[in-house]
């Protein structure tokens, strides 16, 4: 059980040392991790896009891994002694993990966060969609070398597919002190009304939007490409995907001045043909979308469908539409969806003061540089989840 | 003069009297319907039928187009079989355009099952036919039939239950006649025709007797349960008369009046009346020999924009004179455009 004690010099406001008590050193199982990003360089397997192994290999450099403990715990101490400690945290236990069908990178940078503290996974996956974390899985046990991440994963991961209807679910629920959600409403109710154990904790993560904020006087070719780059990934279909770009500070007819340099700058940006079935799907929404009033065009090789428009027009329901839009903060922000998580900017200044009042007045979960939009991390949706999986121990002296 | 000549679908056509009709129709269109005005705003003439204004099959899943015109009278609304979006596509009829296209497919059936007249056997339900306002595309499908019947037949009970055969009205049908014509979805002939408990008395009434099986519809459905077309004709066609045959066309409901029926040589023709172009899917550059997106052309449809329609479908025109004699256009209908899984929710 938990043996090895973690010093840090705290963040949590409790103004001295913080001791975690984990059952593995969380050095070795980074060192671990990491070890595996060469091997990763050299192969793929065949399941995962580049653009999803790329970003795992990147997860999983040590600077990223121990982000969760630095910004739960603080500073990880050097001498690692125990001396005036004030918090000692300790995992609570198994942790249940549901993932929804068209949810794919998700399941493996959610184990790799929770693998950290070394407890008990079961992991949920849709039976519909590729089994991104099962292949993972066995992708990462082929390569790692005997250590403690392999034991880990070997005797503490359990990876399922099943549907909705299965009583494992509620057995999952029964057993785990930690229940983790992703998925819709409706899914994420159904989870937390299974019976839990007394004292269990539950993150539901469900349906959400985002959106790309741009100053005009911040739109180099870079910002540009970015946006043009998050999009493009998942097009709208990520809870972190922007469902359309504000240009704040723009008129109306520049913003089509706008659409053309983001044309020219596509094809260097995203030098890939899309799949055949999204550019004829995109020939069909620049369709639909002037015939309902937008102002449609379609990106070279009809990667994606650019609109402008008031944004009261009938939203064109397709995976690559974008509509862009000009706006003023406050009538911005007065006009977010009410499941609005991530804003990604592009901000001619940090945001000010008068970002952050306006922020804090709409239910905004990130708001982040715009090339972070789809950065996943320990604190989601709002809430510190990874930190979640601790209680805390008042230790007085 | 109209290139529609239901007497001869497949001699030799008339390139330029199909282009010159067809850039009438999408004029009279862009004048009679704002909505395509709105996808067309700055359309020219065309100097080739490639550059003939074209909308998507899948938007007329979400924008109603309707082209007003005083010599106009709108009709019904043809309803596509819902697909994995759930939507249906919806195409406003008109009059004029109903009769040229129940002409047009008449003419197009009769090259492929002859004239003759003979009991219709429809594998749907008579209830299908009674929305009001609304025509389905199987029902559509089986009543361009109607003028090759001496009388129709509805032979399942439920539509959508291909246990529900009426095998007393098939009996019925087999005490009085030896040639019969029946219709149905590809999937729906192979579920209810083949695969439902047939009566012995109705196995033995169908040995020997002439039966022309026409069925639309695409392989989706059988693919998934692994059955190969040589497999579903052999099945159809066992122990009846020699003259028997089966006769599997590609149509839309967006494209309703066309259909294309898979010749003996194992092509599809295209008749004087209508185009085929292949594009390349990312460019819309249009192809020759080789594999796209197709573009269908018609000249019948008169009460909205359905006249040229790109379709989700790939295939390849091929060069050269057909086997089976027909002349004109023709080419192979690969399937449908490929999909792979999205991604998506709080995909990072």
């Amino acid at each position: 059980m938990s043996e090895h004690l973690q010093g840090f010099s705290g963040s949590d406001g409790s103004g001295g040392r913080v001791e975690v008590t984990l059952p593995i050193s969380p050095r070795l199982l980074i060192e671990d991790w990491a070890s595996l990003q060469s091997s990763m360089v050299k192969t793929m397997p065949e399941t995962f896009t580049r653009d999803e192994w790329a970003y795992l290999i990147s997860f999983l450099s040590p600077e990223n891994l121990w982000r969760p403990f630095r910004e739960s715990f603080g500073q990880e101490a050097k001498d690692g002694a125990v001396k005036k400690a004030v918090s000692l945290y300790r995992p609570r236990g198994q942790v249940g993990l549901w993932l929804p069908n068209n949810v794919s990178l998700l399941g493996p940078l959610t184990m790799i966060l929770l693998s950290l503290t070394g407890q008990r996974m079961d992991i949920k996956v849709g039976s519909r969609s590729a089994d991104l974390t099962s292949a993972f899985v066995e992708f990462v046990l082929s390569k790692l070398k005997p250590g403690p991440l392999a034991t880990l994963l070997r005797s503490q991961l359990h990876c399922a597919t099943f549907p909705r209807t299965d009583e494992r679910n509620a057995r999952m629920a029964a057993e785990s002190k930690v229940r983790i959600v992703f998925g819709g409403d409706e899914a994420a109710e159904a989870i937390d009304r299974l019976p839990h154990p007394p004292g269990s904790v539950g993150y539901y993560f469900v349906d959400k939007r985002s959106e790309a904020w741009l100053e005009a006087a911040a739109l180099s070719d870079e910002t540009l490409s970015t946006l043009i780059k998050v999009f493009t990934i998942y097009g709208r279909a990520g809870c972190t995907s922007p469902r359309r770009a504000v240009i704040f500070g723009a008129k109306p007819g520049e913003v089509s001045a706008i659409r053309d340099r983001l044309f020219a700058l596509w094809p260097k940006a995203w030098p890939r043909k899309p799949p055949m079935h999204i550019a004829s799907e995109n020939i069909m929404a620049r369709q639909w979308a002037a015939a309902v009033g937008w102002d449609a065009a379609t990106a070279p090789n009809h990667a994606a469908t650019l609109c402008i428009g008031d944004t009261e027009l009938q939203e064109i329901d397709t995976l690559m539409f974008l509509p862009l839009t000009t706006g003023e903060r406050e009538s911005v922000t007065r006009s977010l969806p009410a499941n609005i998580q991530t804003v990604g900017h592009a901000l001619a200044t940090p945001p000010d003061a008068a970002w952050l009042a306006a922020i804090a007045r709409t239910g905004i979960k990130r708001f982040v540089p715009l090339g972070q939009m789809h950065h996943f991390g320990p604190t989601w949706d709002g809430y510190e989840f990874w930190k979640g999986l601790f209680e805390r121990v008042e230790v007085g002296g | 003069m109209s290139v529609f000549d239901p007497e001869q679908p497949y001699a030799v056509r008339d390139d330029a009297a199909l282009l010159a009709e067809l850039n009438d129709l999408s004029r009279r269109h862009l004048s009679g319907c704002a909505a395509y005005k709105s996808v067309w705003p700055a359309w020219q003439t065309a100097r080739s039928l490639a550059e003939l204004p074209f909308l998507h099959a899948g938007v007329f899943k979400y924008v109603r187009f309707r082209t007003e015109a005083p010599d106009i009278k709108h009709e019904r609304t043809l309803k596509s079989s819902a697909t994995t979006s759930g939507k249906s596509s919806m195409i406003t009829l008109d009059r004029e355009s109903s009769e040229l296209q129940s002409a047009s497919t008449l003419a197009i059936l009769r090259d492929f099952v002859g004239s003759k007249q003979r009991p219709l056997l429809v594998l749907d339900s008579s209830k299908s036919l009674l929305a009001r306002g609304e025509v389905s595309a199987r029902v559509a499908a089986a009543l361009s039939l109607k003028p090759l019947a001496t009388e129709i037949h509805f032979l399942l009970d439920d539509a959508a239950d291909a246990d529900s055969m009426r095998w007393e009205v098939l009996e019925g049908v087999l005490k009085a006649h030896d040639d019969l014509l029946v219709y149905g979805f590809t999937w729906i002939l192979w579920l209810a025709w083949l695969k439902a408990k047939r009566p012995e008395s109705i196995a033995r009434m169908l040995k020997g007797r002439r039966i022309a099986f026409v069925h639309s519809g695409g392989w989706k459905k059988l693919e998934a349960l692994k059955v190969e077309r040589s497999e579903f004709d052999h099945a159809l066609l066992k122990d009846l008369d020699p003259q028997s045959r089966v006769v599997d066309y590609y149509g839309l409901v967006e494209q309703v009046g066309i259909i294309y029926p898979l010749c003996e040589a194992g092509y599809r023709h295209v008749p004087r009346w209508a185009e085929v172009i292949v594009r390349d899917p990312w460019t819309l550059k249009p192809l020759t020999g080789e594999d796209g997106q197709l573009q269908l052309l018609n000249t019948l449809a008169r009460g909205a924009p359905y006249h040229s329609v790109l379709t989700e479908d790939v295939g390849r025109v091929v060069e050269g004179d057909c086997a089976c004699g027909r002349k004109g256009r023709r080419f192979l209908l690969q399937g449908r455009v490929p999909k792979s899984e999205v991604r998506g929710c709080a995909n990072v």
